[in-house]
């Protein structure tokens, strides 16, 4: 299947990415590939299957019980830029 | 010592029997990783001082007669995308370069409650997306038996800090075979386990529904000791077993495999398969025969779809996990920006790698409007068929035997340009990951230019046990020498 540049850098925006025109084509061409390979799921039959038929059991739940994490100021020590206990970033509203 | 050679075994009955003491042990672990790791590369961040304190503590244990721990005093190696409390874990991206977990992955909790000396953690594919090790940000890891070529991947410095004699234990991660290709790739023995059996907490998420940690170790019994110190239930990982579980795997593991089923699934031997791969197989699936087990060839027609399958599914799930990284709360976060959405967009552009941001889209495409039903969709559904054909094919057989990687280990730069071509390299080992069942890979011989050549052993659901019992007792018949000859120029 042929992916075009500008289906590509559709993509690229709802992902947060911002590609090169280069990337872009480059991008074009091995998108072309992979799908073209992933075209042999619609050669298969799955009738009757449904998206979780086969799936043993599903997952267990914890309590909802609030634990006390100890070391406060060890979960902030990879925040780039703070305000006492806020982590700081630009403005979202106008 | 003879490092290159220990095992679990012989370095507890060398600290039981003050042959040497855990100080001495890690003192020449470092010597040696120090003389070759600047060949092999497998370490992003080595743990010397902390390791040796860790050694310490643990000789004082033992002169005082305390009771030591299931792996008390064994040197392991972490790979980069399991949390590692105040250790500097990277998932080999640019994007967490500077990540300092403030907690442990449950893995690691066990790995230090059962006495284990974490001597560094491992390089990798970025985020685990790769099957080479020519993904991480920092630099390429070597295959000790060639350093021209590659170690597999992603776990690449998993297996190779084994391989090379750096540890005798690793851990890695496996989401579509990264822990087996690399382990097939280095002559070492690894295990992908039952989804769920091991916890994912702190496991840095790259396809929540296919990731697993486990052990990767130079002999069939090392590795079952390695799974059995991390597996059981957590409550921090809601996909994990809900029981308490307290297999014993040595406890059979030399019972041996007379009366065992094996089914050979002939699409998993296939012309594209590299002629001496399949001939060494062939010769173990000879002996497996010699050795009791009944052999019996079947169709098991998934290898295509299932590869497109798993890149759909995994791919989709990486650029859900990946949504996260935004600079705001961790990780890197770019220099110059006028607005929130530019620090976000600007972030994720030079944090993330050339084949994270493939990944992402492609997971950002068969997710999208209008494609969701054609690929997702479909693919989520083909994964209940491969499932299915799997159970029906258990009822059959107790274990599935395949090759592990249908090429041998290739040249350093030889796939980087075409990541099809790389995709391809995985089509014998993402199945395993769809289905959630178990798999090994162990060495079975070698190519004529000296390249390891690896057996996939696989499993229905928590059927570990047959696994190790088949692989152990092949092992022992074949006597493959997994150790290999660093012809390196030392300074």
């Amino acid at each position: 299947m042929k992916v075009t540049i500008k289906e590509v850098e559709y993509i690229a925006k709802l992902a947060n990415l911002k590609l090169t025109e280069k990337e872009a084509e480059k991008m074009a061409d091995e998108f072309s590939g992979i799908l073209t390979h992933f075209d042999n799921i619609k050669k298969e039959n799955l009738d009757g299957i449904q998206m979780y038929s086969f799936d043993d059991e599903s997952s267990k739940l914890r309590d909802d019980k609030v634990i006390e994490f100890e070391n406060k100021e060890e979960l902030f020590r990879n925040v780039k830029d703070m305000s006492k206990t806020s982590i700081k970033i630009p403005k979202v509203v106008e | 010592m003879n490092l290159e050679r220990f095992t679990i075994d012989s370095i507890k009955q060398g600290l039981m029997s003050k042959q040497f003491s855990d100080v001495e042990l890690l003192t020449e672990y470092f010597k040696r990783i120090n003389k070759y790791d600047m060949h092999i590369k497998s370490f992003i961040t080595l743990c010397e001082e902390e390791s040796l304190k860790k050694a310490k503590e643990v000789d004082e244990k033992i002169a005082k007669g305390e009771k030591l721990g299931f792996l008390e005093g064994v040197p392991v190696s972490i790979k980069d995308n399991i949390c590692t409390n105040t250790i500097k874990t990277t998932c080999a991206s640019k994007m967490l370069n500077d990540f300092i977990p403030p907690y442990d992955a449950s893995v690691v909790k066990k790995l230090k409650e059962s006495g284990a000396v974490i001597v560094g953690k491992t390089n990798m594919d970025e985020f685990a997306m790769g099957s080479s090790t020519e993904n991480s940000s920092f630099f390429k890891t070597k295959n000790p038996w060639d350093i021209d070529r590659v170690p597999g991947g992603s776990s690449g410095g998993a297996a190779s800090s084994t391989a090379a004699g750096f540890v005798p234990l690793a851990y890695g991660s496996d989401t579509g075979g990264s822990i087996r290709q690399p382990a097939s790739f280095c002559g070492v023995v690894g295990i992908k386990p039952t989804y769920g059996l091991v916890s994912r907490y702190g496991l840095i998420a790259f396809g929540s529904s296919l990731d697993q940690i486990g052990p990767l170790a130079g002999t069939v019994k090392d590795c079952a000791l390695g799974l059995e110190a991390v597996q059981g239930s957590d409550t921090k990982d809601s996909t994990s077993i809900k029981e308490e579980y307290c297999i014993n795997y040595l406890n059979t593991i030399e019972d041996g495999i007379k009366g065992l089923k094996i089914g050979i699934p002939k699409e998993f031997l296939s012309e594209d398969l590299n002629k001496e791969i399949k001939s060494k197989v062939s010769e173990s699936i000879k002996a497996l025969e010699k050795l009791g087990v009944e052999i019996e060839e079947f169709s098991l027609p998934i290898t295509e779809t299932g590869l497109s399958a798993y890149y759909i599914v995994s791919s989709a799930e990486a650029s859900s996990n990946l949504g996260r990284y935004d600079g705001v709360r961790y990780g890197y976060r770019t220099d110059k920006f006028e607005d929130y959405k530019e620090l976000i967009l600007k972030t994720r552009t030079e944090g993330f790698g050339d084949e994270a941001k493939r990944r992402i889209m492609i997971g950002t495409y068969v997710l999208s409007s209008g494609y969701y039903d054609a690929y997702y969709k479909k693919a989520m559904i083909y994964r209940q068929k491969v499932k299915k054909l799997f159970k029906d094919a258990f009822s059959k057989y107790d274990v599935i035997v395949s090759p592990t990687s249908p090429i041998l280990p290739f040249k350093i730069g030889e796939k980087t340009n075409n990541p099809l071509d790389m995709y391809l390299a995985d089509t014998l080992t993402v199945n395993v990951n769809l289905a959630g069942i178990p798999a090994l890979s162990m060495p079975c011989g070698f190519s004529k230019s000296k390249l390891p050549i690896g057996i996939q052993f696989m499993a229905d659901h928590f059927n570990e046990e047959k696994i190790f019992r088949t692989a152990y007792t092949l092992e022992q018949e074949l006597k493959v020498d997994n150790v290999p000859q660093m012809k390196l120029e030392v300074k």
